[in-house]
């Protein structure tokens, strides 16, 4: 407390300083004044008294100096003087100032933004209640049944856990869902999340509004809980924060449901990167996915199960605790009327599942997992980025210091300590670092605005914020101190090595500084040639990746002229036939426009990432290698004719080939030489084998293979061609969603509210969703290979123009050193492009040394990327010469201007040089 | 002249609180003197030594100080006790017993070897 208000005191000390000094000297000379009147009275003569006084006291002077100190504060007032020399000096030179604030703002920028992204996805916890505790829980091996989704289980395993596991307070599940909301006459589609109704209590959640969903209430009768809370960024967007929505109806896929609450603010779910708007009990789950029902079936996997753990059990004893009981459980499930007759190997893979554990302590995203590795690789990069940028700051603070060797080497003369030069030659960095950091936080806003545009835009990633807040000011602050030390120490300690005596004894000041700065400036630029070498070697392999996977051939002609769109109407409440039928009418509304080249529809969306595989069975062929997996699709008519796919054999699907028909299918190219070799597939028949007495929604056999067509992509060109079998949609009989796929000759951009418009006159509600080109498409897909190859392109381009920069400074201090021994040279009969040579040899060798450091550090790296990479090995020598060309290239641009000037340097200026 | 000591800084924030404390306020020439003379003349203060000790005795809040006339009708800065600063010379006074009793008996003769 004492301490507290001294320091306040002597903080207010700091001002009005002259008044104060008088009021000291006013205190101090009648002290004296005192003492010489008591040594006259005492009986000395006046000078004698006078003397005395002043001896005893100890001097003027030094008392004033003590007092001042202990008045004010002297770490801070010097502080406060160096700022102002380092201001006063950096506003001196403008350019110098101007280019190093800026390419550490660009460095520092980048970090920030690539941090923030990084943050949000990976490292944050998630905001409820001891995140710490949450764990993930799934399962591992066959389940001789359906998975929908990564890391599923079944309805019946999560009670089971639930009932029985020891070590969890609260064990919860999830499902994400795409669901159709009507307000009035209006209907929207959102990202529906079904929870267990101890959802909220086991994270902690409460709400901001009405009431959030209680075990008790909402988790007991099967479809019996039409209630629904909204999440808060929901209802503050779409409802205005209009508290009279509670108890208000709304229709769920068409389901009459009441909203019963608003979870809290600042809650968007377990999974960072995707923010559903409603949630609603999963005990309404066949009511919200028309097409399958699966709450009661544990051969279908399809729920996330989450868990919070009691005290005194760590992750590992909780997951340990798990297993007797997954190998209770399974064992029953053995003796179930669908596993009853399941041959031996499976049962034996059944039996030795696994429960397997992970920390959700920052939540489970599935888009974290594709994307953090790229994030992850790209942090590195932008991290070299800066200490490239460090780099030549410091170079630039090197040649500074040189130019001002005579200044330092004056004031180290006549008394400053290096110790308070090298504190006001760090005070200059840490102003230039702090300049370069504010700025860098503006431009980090804007970085992660374009970023986000990125990512693909259907709803997820939603959640990411480009504001920063105070982890990222913290991450940017420390990153622009950490770079003010970084490029600052070793050129401030360079500079105060200065030899007094031969500095001040030097007439004109030396334009090139020491020997030792020429050697530091060097190898600085040696490393930037190195670590760009990294930089640009890795761009050019993302980037060979990303062309890769776009010059694939997908199979589909003209895909920007392809038109996208999808539609659900069984979310709209349509039964089956109606669903049919609505499909059949949108395709003829759709080809009776005049722009239209023809049109079809597919259940599974291509190269979107969906899939859909099944065991299928050849009758009358033995599989090969027991391999029976087809990647599978229902189509409408038109559909290859649309996508440009050539029919090799046989015929397409046609309108007639509807339920009661001969069941039809189309396979492609793959599949038939999989099993048919170079022989006919047409007039084969086909039956699907979907696990032991475990059938899809249509029960199949005997489908008759009634076309072949050539392979086209699937899921994405990452994954490739796949083998894959084609039903007709309408014999299907599945109340799903499908994506129309039409071929136009008009404008897209013209077509999207054509297209809209026709479904719109079917029904006035329906949702139509993802609308886009089928070239928009692919670079959705491909969302994650684009950021890193543009961004570490950028990256590349970047750090090639800093180490070029850097090169041409040092060679131009160079050449200026050595002026007088060119001129003399020259004066001695050296030829041109002998001078230009000597200049070039030594840029030469400052690039050769670089690239000997980086391509084996590059090869050494390279290992880290394969998984990034496609169509290209990580140690790709033609990529590592293209680097190496590229990088030589620049440097040999930027080492030519300076060497040009040397050759053409007068003999006679240069010999009266200096 | 004898060798004088000079006055140690921790002792001399307690020396100027008792001085005060016993004549109530006073310049910082009286405050040097008194400590001197009441040292036998042992002790010296400089006042280097001895304006630091007063603006930080200050600056904690336990003297004030004020711009007066002297006997001798001479302007002078006068030093007053706080409330603050005499609870502070009761605490470290009481201290300061302690400190002193305890190292007198370090070199009190032993009672068990007589």
């Amino acid at each position: 407390m004492r301490a507290v208000r001294a320091f306040l005191f002597r903080l207010t000390g700091l001002w009005d300083k002259g008044r104060k000094d008088r009021d000291m000297v006013e205190e101090l000379e009648s002290h004296l004044a005192m003492q010489i009147e008591d040594n006259l009275r005492s009986g000395m003569t006046p000078g004698h008294a006078r003397r005395a006084a002043l001896l005893k006291s100890g001097g003027v002077e030094p008392a004033k100096e003590a007092c001042r100190d202990r008045r004010g504060l002297p770490v801070l007032e010097t502080a406060i003087r160096d700022l102002h020399h380092a201001l006063r000096l950096l506003s001196r030179s403008p350019a110098f100032t101007l280019v190093a604030v800026l390419s550490l703002a660009l460095g520092i920028g980048a970090n920030t933004a690539i941090f923030t992204l990084l943050d949000q996805l990976m490292l944050r916890r998630l905001p409820v209640r001891h995140p710490e505790q949450l764990q993930m829980i799934w399962t591992t091996g066959p389940n001789l049944g359906s998975n929908q989704g990564s890391r599923a289980s079944s309805y019946p395993m999560y009670q089971d856990f639930g009932q029985r596991a020891p070590a969890f307070s609260y064990v919860f599940c999830r499902y994400y869902t795409p669901l159709s909301i009507s307000l009035g006459n209006q209907t929207e589609r959102v990202t529906g999340e079904l929870v267990s109704g101890n959802y909220f209590q086991a994270l902690g959640i409460g709400p901001a509004l009405g009431r959030v969903f209680s075990p008790e209430e909402d988790d007991r009768v099967y479809k019996g809980h039409p209630v629904v809370v909204l999440s808060h960024q929901y209802w503050v967007t779409r409802f205005g924060a209009d508290a009279g929505v509670i108890g208000q109806k709304i229709l769920v896929n068409n389901y009459p449901m009441v909203v019963v609450g608003v979870s809290a603010a600042g809650f968007s779910g377990i999974d960072p990167a995707r923010s559903p708007q409603i949630r609603i009990p999963i005990q309404m789950k066949p009511l919200m996915t028309p097409a399958s029902d699966n709450l009661g079936d544990r051969r279908r996997q399809w729920i996330q199960i989450f868990a919070r753990r009691k005290p005194g059990y760590t992750m590992q004893s909780a997951q340990a605790s798990l297993q007797p009981l997954l190998s209770g459980i399974l064992r029953t499930e053995l003796e179930s009327p669908a596993l009853r007759d399941a041959p031996q190997p499976d049962r034996d893979r059944f039996l030795a599942r696994r429960v397997l554990t992970e920390s959700a302590s920052n939540g489970y995203s599935e888009l974290r997992r594709s994307y953090s590795t790229a994030l992850v690789v790209l942090m590195s990069m932008v991290g070299v980025v800066l200490l490239i940028a460090c780099f030549n700051v410091a170079s630039l603070l090197i040649a500074r210091a040189a130019a001002r060797q005579k200044e330092l080497a004056m004031r180290l003369a006549i008394g400053a300590s290096r110790g308070q030069l090298l504190r006001q030659l760090l005070m200059e960095s840490a102003l230039l670092a702090v300049a370069g950091g504010a700025a860098g936080l503006l431009l980090s806003e804007a970085m992660v605005r374009g970023l986000l545009g990125f990512l693909p835009a259907n709803g997820m990633l939603a959640t990411l914020r480009a504001e920063p807040d105070w982890r990222i000011l913290a991450f940017n602050a420390a990153l622009a101190i950490a770079t003010a030390f970084l490029f600052g120490l070793a050129p401030a300690w360079q500079a105060l090595k200065v030899d007094l005596w031969s500095t001040l004894k030097e007439g004109a000041g030396s334009a090139g500084g020491s020997r030792g700065s020429v050697r530091l400036r060097k190898s600085l630029v040696t490393a930037q040639v190195a670590f760009s070498f990294l930089l640009v070697a890795g761009a050019l392999l993302f980037v060979k990746t990303l062309l890769n996977l776009k010059e694939m051939n997908s199979g589909f002609r003209d895909i920007d002229k392809i038109i996208t769109f999808q539609i659900d109407p069984a979310r709209s409440g349509y039964s089956l036939p109606r669903l049919k039928a609505f499909y059949q009418q949108v395709l003829e509304n759709v080809r009776s426009l005049p722009e239209v080249k023809s049109a079809g529809y597919a259940w599974v969306s291509v190269l979107s990432g969906r899939e859909a595989d099944w065991d299928v069975l050849v009758e009358g062929q033995p599989t090969v290698d027991g391999d029976t997996q087809a990647f599978v699709n229902g189509l409408s008519s038109g559909y290859w004719r649309t996508m440009g796919v050539p029919l090799l054999e046989g015929r397409d699907f046609e309108d007639g080939d509807v339920d009661g028909r001969p069941k039809v299918a189309i396979v492609n190219r793959k599949f038939a030489s999989h099993f048919f070799g170079n022989r006919s597939p047409t007039g084969r028949r086909i039956t699907l084998d979907v696990g032991p007495r475990s059938r899809p929604d249509f029960e199949i056999g005997g489908i008759e293979i009634v076309g072949l067509v050539e392979d086209s992509l699937y899921d994405g060109p990452r994954e490739g061609v796949r083998r894959q079998v084609f039903f007709s949609f309408p014999q299907m009989n599945q109340p799903v969603g499908t994506a129309f796929y039409v071929r136009t000759s008009a404008d897209s951009g013209s077509m999207f509210a054509t297209l809209r418009r026709k479904v719109r006159e079917l029904d006035a509600t329906m949702p139509i969703y993802e609308m886009k080109t089928l070239g928009d498409q692919l670079d959705e897909t491909l969302g994650t290979e684009r950021l890193s190859a543009t961004l570490s392109a950028a990256f590349g381009v970047l750090a090639t123009l800093l180490a070029a920069v850097g090169l041409y400074g040092v060679m131009a201090l160079t050449v200026a050193r050595r002026t007088r021994e060119i001129g003399l040279r020259m004066a001695l009969g050296a030829r041109q492009g002998a001078l230009l040579w000597m200049v070039m040899k030594d840029a030469f060798s400052l690039l050769g040394i670089g690239l000997a450091l980086g391509i084996p550090c590059a090869y050494l790296l390279s290992r880290y990327v394969s998984s990034q990479l496609f169509g290209v090995v990580a140690a790709d020598l033609g990529t590592a010469a293209v680097a190496a060309v590229t990088l030589a290239a620049v440097a040999t641009g930027a080492a030519l201007v300076p060497a040009r000037r040397a050759s053409t340097i007068d003999p006679i200026q240069a010999l009266r040089h200096e | 002249m004898a060798e004088k000591a000079d006055v140690w800084q921790g002792t001399l924030a307690l020396m100027v609180l008792k001085t005060l404390d016993t004549l109530g306020p006073l310049h910082g020439y009286g405050i040097a003197r008194r400590i001197e003379q009441t040292s036998g003349d042992q002790l010296e203060v400089r006042y280097g030594t001895l304006y630091p000790a007063l603006l930080k005795l200050e600056q904690e809040g336990f003297i004030s100080a004020e711009w007066g006339i002297s006997d001798n009708n001479r302007r002078a800065k006068y030093y007053t006790l706080t409330r603050a600063g005499r609870k502070q010379l009761e605490k470290e006074a009481r201290e300061w017993g302690r400190t002193t009793g305890i190292i007198a008996r370090f070199f009190a003769p032993s009672e068990e070897a007589s």
